[in-house]
């Protein structure tokens, strides 16, 4: 822009605020516009090749590619009636878990005699992601429930025995749910591998393996940060080299936001997971190139804000990107991409409980903001989400139909990042950007993601912000439909028929704890008991030497039938545990 | 330890679930209430919260599940307040409890249920009116 236009462009500003603007918010008595209006003076100049570029190239702003995979199988996959809640063939399966292990195998049997295909996405019980055996006093009353309880290989290959044949772990990928012990489901897939004579690096799918995230959100943690952070690292190598197919992690900034971090901690605290994590990769002896490819991310995103989470989409590619090619020196493209299933979305906690057939409204939105970033327009969650009774099959067909109005009707992907060049919208891109930079700056001060986790920042950071949006919400400074407004007495109740699937057996869930823990005596009293301990002694030397990698041992334990807790145990003797934070 | 003239409220979390950003806000909202507030933090058995109630002699148990462990471990908090004779201490329950588990917790004795959408004033109200009730007796 030269000087002649920008002098004339703030002129005619000037003029338009001073006949236009300021009568109007004069006319209506207000302190100042309730709205705003963008300008080229709003974008710095030139900036566009440097900031914004193409999809598919650096810095990514405008997405990863210039058009998703599921794109260029969208108008098949309308001719064939295509369902994606029964997972594609030879993909990624619905997530789910429960009871024991042969319940949940039974379970997927049935689901694939219906002709639901892809691989397993397992929930795991809390029992089983805090680290112990389902006979622990920890475990009373929560075996096999929000998840499958797994305390041992054997168990897990009871779950696999439904992923024979097609569906055998060479031809659909695993992905697991689960971070503290991480490590030793990992090392369960590659035992099975073993046992089944398939090569590890056939092997694909995703770990969430996200430890950090699970102290600022989620609860899940067992070892204080630091060796967390090290155990991480032994998985990150032993992937890299042994299992080259398998996604290494899945970075959760969606965990953070839904425990109340708002969108410039969220986006802070997880680029500096990110970080962290590269960090530690590097510090195994890998090259940034060999495995940042591999990182992936958790469907960032989670308000009801459309501008800002399309913002925030772009603002994290760029930051991720220059991230990895400026501070870590990466070459290869695609270690600077954020890989994630979905962009933006609304998160389950802007649905209400207050007139739930609300949330589809909110689900569109979500939708929206998604497909205008770069990601399938996704109208997440289901309606009934925070009824806490599981997703009827009607709200889930009116997700997905919510879903293909989108794509098919509104045509809301049939243009990349559509705000591209929008004064209003690179301008909140770079806000966000930039307020997100000054928040990593003030943790890289105090010492990165491990010691403000370590010293509670990152915690009551988050904490806070979630009491600073209830009081805004308490005081009706921010509105919520149906819950602090528009609730008078004209409103009412709109009831929804909800039909379940015929899904997990409330008598199986009655009984999974019994059985589970008969199971788990069943293995203690059949196994070579003298193996597995002298497996969990070494493991244990092995966890005293920090510059030692733990898979291997770790593997050995496993296919000595070392229990869960027993190998997460042994660690504990050696790394101690983390303490929950109070306020 | 305890001031004077301050109702005091044990927020706890039983069980695994690390959902706590509940717990957290009516945590730091009864303070801001005027309440004395103990926070337990994660996983906390029912003995331990229990114990701690009658440590700091609270007159109220906030419990925060949102796992659908809800009726198994309010049970035991409730048994073992009873064992302890300490089943005066008014126990409330927030989180995700869906609509037919209610009365199942009411007949165990929970004096009060407060689910997604709550205003922390209400739970603030609802404590006032039934300690200053209960402690008139």
């Amino acid at each position: 822009m030269d000087d002649n236009y920008r002098k004339k462009l703030k002129e005619a500003v000037a003029e338009w605020e001073e006949k236009v603007l300021k009568p109007r918010v004069k006319r209506f008595n207000l302190p100042e516009s309730p709205t705003r209006f963008y300008t080229p003076l709003d974008v710095k100049d030139d900036v566009f090749l440097s900031k914004v570029g193409f999809p598919g190239w650096y810095p990514f702003t405008a997405g990863n590619n210039p058009f998703d995979f599921w794109r260029a199988y969208a108008g098949d996959a309308a001719r064939m009636g295509y369902r994606p809640d029964w997972g594609g063939a030879g993909k990624v399966g619905k997530y789910g878990g429960f009871g024991t292990p042969a319940d949940y195998r039974d379970y997927l049997l049935r689901m694939q005699s219906m002709g639901r295909r892809g691989g397993p996405n397992i929930a795991f019980d809390l029992v089983t992601q805090c680290g112990y055996d389902s006979d622990s006093l920890h475990a009373e009353g929560e075996v096999g429930r929000v998840g499958v309880a797994v305390d041992s290989f054997r168990d897990f290959q009871i779950i696999y025995e439904a992923y024979t044949g097609d569906l055998d772990i060479d031809k659909v990928p695993s992905n697991y749910t689960i971070n503290a012990p991480a490590a030793v489901v990992i090392a369960m897939y590659a035992c099975l591998a073993k046992k089944r004579g398939i090569p590890l690096e056939k092997l694909e799918g995703t770990p969430q393996n996200d430890i950090l995230k699970e102290f600022i959100a989620r609860g899940t943690y067992i070892y204080p940060p630091g060796p967390s952070l090290r155990l991480f690292r032994d998985t990150c190598v032993f992937i890299t080299k042994h299992m080259s197919a398998l996604n290494i992690n899945s970075i959760g900034g969606y965990h953070i936001r839904e425990a109340g971090a708002t969108r410039v901690q969220d986006l802070a605290f997880s680029l500096a997971n990110g970080i962290a994590y590269l960090q530690a990769g590097i510090g195994g002896g890998l090259a940034v190139d060999e495995f940042a490819p591999k990182f992936t991310f958790n469907a960032f995103g989670g308000s009801m804000e459309i501008y800002h989470e399309i913002a925030f989409q772009r603002a994290a590619r760029r930051m991720w990107a220059r991230i990895l090619k400026e501070r870590f020196g990466a070459k290869d493209p695609r270690s600077m991409m954020i890989r994630q299933p979905i962009t933006a979305h609304i998160g389950c906690s802007s649905t209400t409980l207050q007139r739930p057939l609300n949330n589809l409204a909110r689900a569109v939105v979500g939708g929206i903001a998604a497909g205008m970033s770069g990601g399938i327009p996704g109208a997440f969650p289901p309606f009934d989400e925070p009824l806490g009774l599981g997703h009827s099959l009607e709200a889930v067909q009116l997700q997905l139909d919510a879903t293909r109005i989108m794509i098919y009707e509104a045509k809301v992907t049939d243009v990349n990042d559509p705000w591209a060049g929008s004064y209003f919208m690179e301008s909140l891109t770079d806000q966000t950007e930039e307020a997100a930079l000054t928040e990593m700056e003030k943790i890289e001060k105090m010492g990165g993601a491990v010691v403000t986790i370590e010293n509670g920042y990152m915690q009551r950071a988050v904490a806070r912000s979630a009491f600073e949006r209830q009081k805004l919400i308490e005081s009706q400074k921010e509105f919520v439909v149906g819950v602090n407004s528009f609730t008078g007495p004209n409103e009412i109740e709109v009831s929804v028929n909800r039909v379940f699937e015929a899904t997990y057996d409330p008598a199986l869930m009655k009984t999974a704890e019994e059985r589970q823990k008969a199971a788990l005596a069943a293995l203690r009293r059949e196994r070579d008991g003298n193996a597995a301990a002298s497996a969990l002694k070494t493991l244990k030397e092995k966890a005293k030497d920090e510059t030692a990698n733990l898979m291997p041992p770790i593997c050995d334990c496993v296919e000595r039938d070392a229990t869960l807790q027993e190998i997460c145990d042994v660690m504990r003797d050696v790394f101690g545990e983390a303490e929950p934070m109070k306020l | 330890m305890a001031e004077a003239g301050k109702i005091r409220v044990l927020i706890a979390k039983p069980g695994l679930d690390g959902h706590e950003r509940g717990a957290r806000v009516v945590a730091y909202g009864l303070r801001d209430q005027g309440f004395e507030v103990v926070y337990t933090g994660l996983r906390q058995t029912p003995e331990q919260i229990v114990n701690a109630a009658i440590q700091e002699d609270v007159q109220v148990i906030g419990l925060s599940v949102l796992s659908g462990a809800h009726l198994t471990l309010t049970g035991k908090v409730i048994e073992k307040l009873k064992a302890r004779h300490a089943d005066d201490i008014l126990v409330l329950v927030g989180g995700i409890v869906p609509e037919g588990d209610m009365t199942a917790l009411r007949d165990m004795g929970v004096a009060g249920i407060f689910t997604a959408g709550t205003r922390i004033s209400a739970i603030a109200d609802f404590i006032r009116s039934r300690v200053s009730q209960d402690s008139r007796v």
